[in-house]
């Protein structure tokens, strides 16, 4: 799998001049931007936001009923939401007062077996949100400063740090088509990304502007280790998705894990578009960078 | 066999044999038949079932500045229904200390000692001067002690003053207020919210740290001593706190968290008999312990009903007359926490007039010190020192937990053997996947080794973070081999160094964006997010600095005995 791809990419890289090579991920870059600002000009937030950013009352359940036949059945609570997942219906309630929360928790546990309660009140909820931003935001300009000080030239940096925003862009925009909410999870996996994503970009720039050989050599060498190391991962996640989604299915006494489906799903979408952003986006400008007249071929022996 | 033998000799194998030895000691799995495999890996409650509770917890601080003349009379003419006029007033002399200060003031309302006694400004005496003019004097007092007051009274809350602060005093205020409520409270009298240097505001949402441990202490305290042994009570950031029920389902956990325990002060009547005096409820506020008088003391203060019933008992059973043979005791849950008899003054005092402030002595030395302590948290029976508002709470089945256990048991050891699968059709050479898989593997077992020995509770994203330990793990030893093997071969030792070392320049750069990619949800208050930072930082910094450089001493020597025979990868 790794080599088959690894092989089409080379041959593709070598193929196509820097221009070509950016056209790809410049376009997707570009479609998940328009797609993030669409959901900014109607919602007034690139991601919907989950409960825990909101305020509200998740409630999962083990059950043979159908999700309609909740909903009805918990109509005189505010229920918003009722949906299936694997052998459970997860149910979602506004905010309610403590009584009336009290009262529906009880209503609940006697009822059915296996019961997930989350309750999040909508203060934490709006200090939650500002606290991911904090978050995000900190963590990328942390990611940058690591990078600027391996390197200490601004192009190269640049270009590793605009590829990771990027990586984080598509994946939010990924979340946003596929519907996936901004939870506590898969905050962690944009976070995640972050740290992630930049990997095969180190590596590549460290082996083409730190490492003697010809600048075409280097990139190859460095796509095929990139490669494996980024299919590796996607495959541990892969299966973390499949088991934590789909294991329900073969074995019935398994669940449904959220949490860990929701991180698996946005760092596969992440890591697929870093695949593209570091061998198509990153290695075109890298390689129009160290073949300048100017640094007469000096990364280019 | 000589190639063996060096590798054992190796510094960096020997260490990292002796961690991985440790950390399965630490784990300590055992099996014992019929209850199954057991281990010390401390499980969160989303995969043993159980629920929490989390709480803010309101209040504001601030510095304020007022003017004390308008202050009195905001504080006395409510009161007293007239207007007063300030005749002397020496409260804006330096020094917090109340020792030689006071303001007197006159009115033309007939106004009794109790009635502003009540307001609990200082020492009062009042002289009728004539038939339209009542002179007041409160001596031993200060600005603070009426600012204190006054916003209490508005705001029909506990206001203190932060101890220790450094620069200017600062109060707390124990209840929901904002920055504009505040503001136009203080503007009544004269004043207004201090502001800093730099211009901004010294108001701040939130209560002093001390505070805060102090409602921790009260929860912890009232929990444990309901029976439920270990309810694990955590400030998260700087205004919440999350209290773990382990076991106990959300209604019940509900109910133990809101239920204040029950305090009563009842007096001796004759021999060991007792009379009832009063409950919790009329407690209104409990100070912070203090020393002075050669003896520790907790202050309290009580409401009108609970100061009236007091006096009232105190003068049916002649405790007055004979405070030693009527001690006065505290019980909190029907259990006896305190008993003391009046003091001579406060029972001559008790003979006039009802006594709101009331202090507790418990005696001279550490153990006493103690026990004013205690008597602080008992005092309040449960009840918390501020406000509290429950913002999140979860609750996870038992049986759900364990489902939630075994399917993340199984999706690490899938996503292991996933990983193999790529790695062997990458090289296809078993001595390369063994020492990466076999290097992986103990990185996880020393990840858990860790947990186990800080006693972390290992929840569901404490599992994700270990699963992206072993992703970024496995990167970092495919960076190595194909460092080693640049030319498709082994190089000479000399070159090797080399070699690793330009992998673990790559390595590093690339962890330490991960690490500090982490940190903000180290720092930063998410409860469930915090565990899967700082699994992932655990296994990145066990994986560069223990693991990693073995695989490149053990990779080296397996590739070498290969390369006698069988040179090259193929690729």
């Amino acid at each position: 799998m790794s080599t088959g791809l690894t092989e089409l990419l080379d041959n593709f890289v070598k193929n196509h001049d820097n221009r070509q090579l950016l056209a790809l991920p410049l376009a997707v870059f570009a479609v998940s931007l328009i797609i993030l600002l669409v959901s900014i000009i109607n919602t007034g937030s690139p991601l919907n936001l989950g409960m825990e950013f909101q305020g509200g009352t998740q409630i999962s359940v083990e059950t043979t009923d159908s999700p309609a036949v909740l909903k009805e059945m918990y109509s005189s609570y505010p229920i918003t939401d009722a949906r299936q997942a694997g052998s459970r219906v997860i149910m979602q309630f506004d905010v309610m007062d403590n009584e009336e929360q009290q009262k529906l928790e009880t209503d609940v546990t006697g009822h059915y077996s296996n019961v997930e309660i989350r309750q999040v009140g909508p203060i934490y909820g709006r200090d939650l949100q500002i606290q991911a931003m904090q978050a995000l935001f900190i963590s990328f300009i942390g990611m940058c400063i690591v990078v600027f000080l391996l390197f200490r030239t601004l192009i190269p940096s640049f270009t590793v740090m605009f590829s990771a925003f990027s990586d984080i862009v598509i994946a939010v925009a990924f979340m946003k088509v596929a519907g996936i909410e901004l939870s506590l999870g898969t905050l962690a996996a944009l976070l995640m990304l972050i740290g992630y994503s930049v990997d095969s970009d180190i590596l590549l720039t460290n082996r083409v502007i730190k490492r003697r050989g010809m600048v075409e050599e280097k990139i190859s060498r460095a796509m095929h280790t990139g490669i494996t190391m980024t299919t590796t991962t996607l495959a541990a996640l892969a299966v973390m998705y499949i088991v934590s989604t789909f294991s329900y299915l073969v074995i019935p006494s398994f669940t449904q894990i959220t949490l860990l489906s929701q991180i698996s799903i946005v760092l596969i979408a992440g890591l697929i578009a870093d695949i593209m952003n570091t061998w198509l986006l990153n290695t075109a400008v890298l390689r129009w960078y160290v073949t300048k007249p100017e640094f007469r071929g000096r990364y280019n022996r | 066999m000589n190639d063996k033998k060096n590798l054992f000799k190796n510094i960096r194998v020997i260490i990292f044999a002796l961690i991985l030895l440790g950390s399965i000691v630490a784990i300590h799995p055992s099996y014992t038949p019929g209850k199954g495999i057991t281990t010390n890996l401390n499980f969160g409650l989303d995969l043993e079932g159980g629920s929490w509770l989390q709480i803010k917890l309101e209040g504001a601080l601030a510095q304020v500045d007022v003017d004390s003349g308008k202050l009195i009379s905001g504080i006395v003419e409510p009161a007293i229904g007239a207007p007063i006029e300030i005749t002397s007033n020496n409260l804006d002399m330096g020094g917090s200390t109340s020792a030689g200060k006071s303001i007197t003031f006159t009115t033309s309302a007939p106004v009794s000692v109790s009635q502003i006694e009540s307001l609990e400004l200082g020492t009062v005496s009042v002289d009728k001067l004539s038939d339209t003019k009542t002179q007041i004097t409160i001596s031993d007092t200060s600005k603070e002690t009426m600012i204190v007051a006054y916003l209490s009274k508005a705001l029909d809350a506990e206001v203190v003053i932060v101890p220790g602060a450094e620069k200017g005093i600062v109060y707390e205020i124990r209840t929901e207020v904002s920055e504009q409520q505040l503001e136009a409270l203080l503007e009544k009298v004269g004043g207004s919210i201090h502001k800093n240097q730099d211009g901004t505001s010294t108001y701040k949402e939130g209560v002093s740290s001390g505070t805060r441990d102090l409602t921790k202490e009260i929860l912890s305290d009232k929990l444990n001593s309901l029976g439920l042994k270990d309810i694990p009570v955590r400030t998260v950031g700087e205004d919440y706190i999350l209290i773990d029920f382990a076991g106990i389902d959300l209604a019940t956990a509900k109910e133990i968290a809101e239920k204040p325990g029950k305090f009563e002060i009842r007096i001796q009547t004759t021999g060991n008999q007792t009379q009832h005096v009063l409950y919790g409820d009329s407690i209104v506020s409990v100070g912070i312990p203090s020393y002075h008088d050669g003896q520790y003391h907790t202050p309290f203060t009580l409401n009108e009903g609970g100061a009236r019933a007091l006096q009232k008992i105190a003068l049916e059973t002649g405790a007055i007359d004979n405070p030693d043979e009527h001690y006065l005791n505290m019980y909190l849950d029907e259990v006896q926490i305190y008993g003391a008899p009046l003091s001579p003054s406060a029972a001559e005092r008790l003979r006039e007039t009802p006594i709101y402030s009331w202090e507790a002595s418990t005696g001279t030395d550490e153990a006493a010190k103690a026990e004013a302590e205690a008597l602080q948290i008992h005092l309040r029976a449960g009840a918390l020192p501020v406000n509290v508002v429950l913002v999140g709470s979860g609750h996870v089945d038992a049986g759900l937990g364990s489902q939630f256990k075994t399917a993340s048991v199984v999706t690490g050891i899938l996503s292991l053997f996933a990983v193999a699968a790529v790695v062997y059709f990458r090289y296809k050479r078993p001595e390369i996947l063994v020492p990466m898989v076999g290097t992986s593997f103990s990185e996880v077992i020393m990840i858990l080794g860790v947990a186990s020995l800080i006693g972390w509770q290992l929840d569901l994203a404490s599992i994700a973070g270990i699963i992206a330990a072993i992703g970024t793990g496995i990167d970092h030893l495919v960076i190595i081999t194909d460092e080693v093997l640049y030319e498709g071969r082994l190089p000479p030792t000399k070159v090797f160094a080399s070699r690793i070392g330009k992998a673990f320049t790559i390595i590093i750069g690339a962890a330490a964006t991960t690490v500090i990619a982490m940190t903000p949800l180290v720092v930063m208050g998410f409860g469930t997010l915090k565990g899967f930072a700082i699994t992932t930082i655990i296994g990145v910094f066990i994986g560069v600095a223990i693991a990693r450089p073995v695989y490149g001493v053990v990779i080296k020597e397996l590739l070498h005995v290969d390369e006698r025979g069988n040179g090259g990868i193929t690729e």
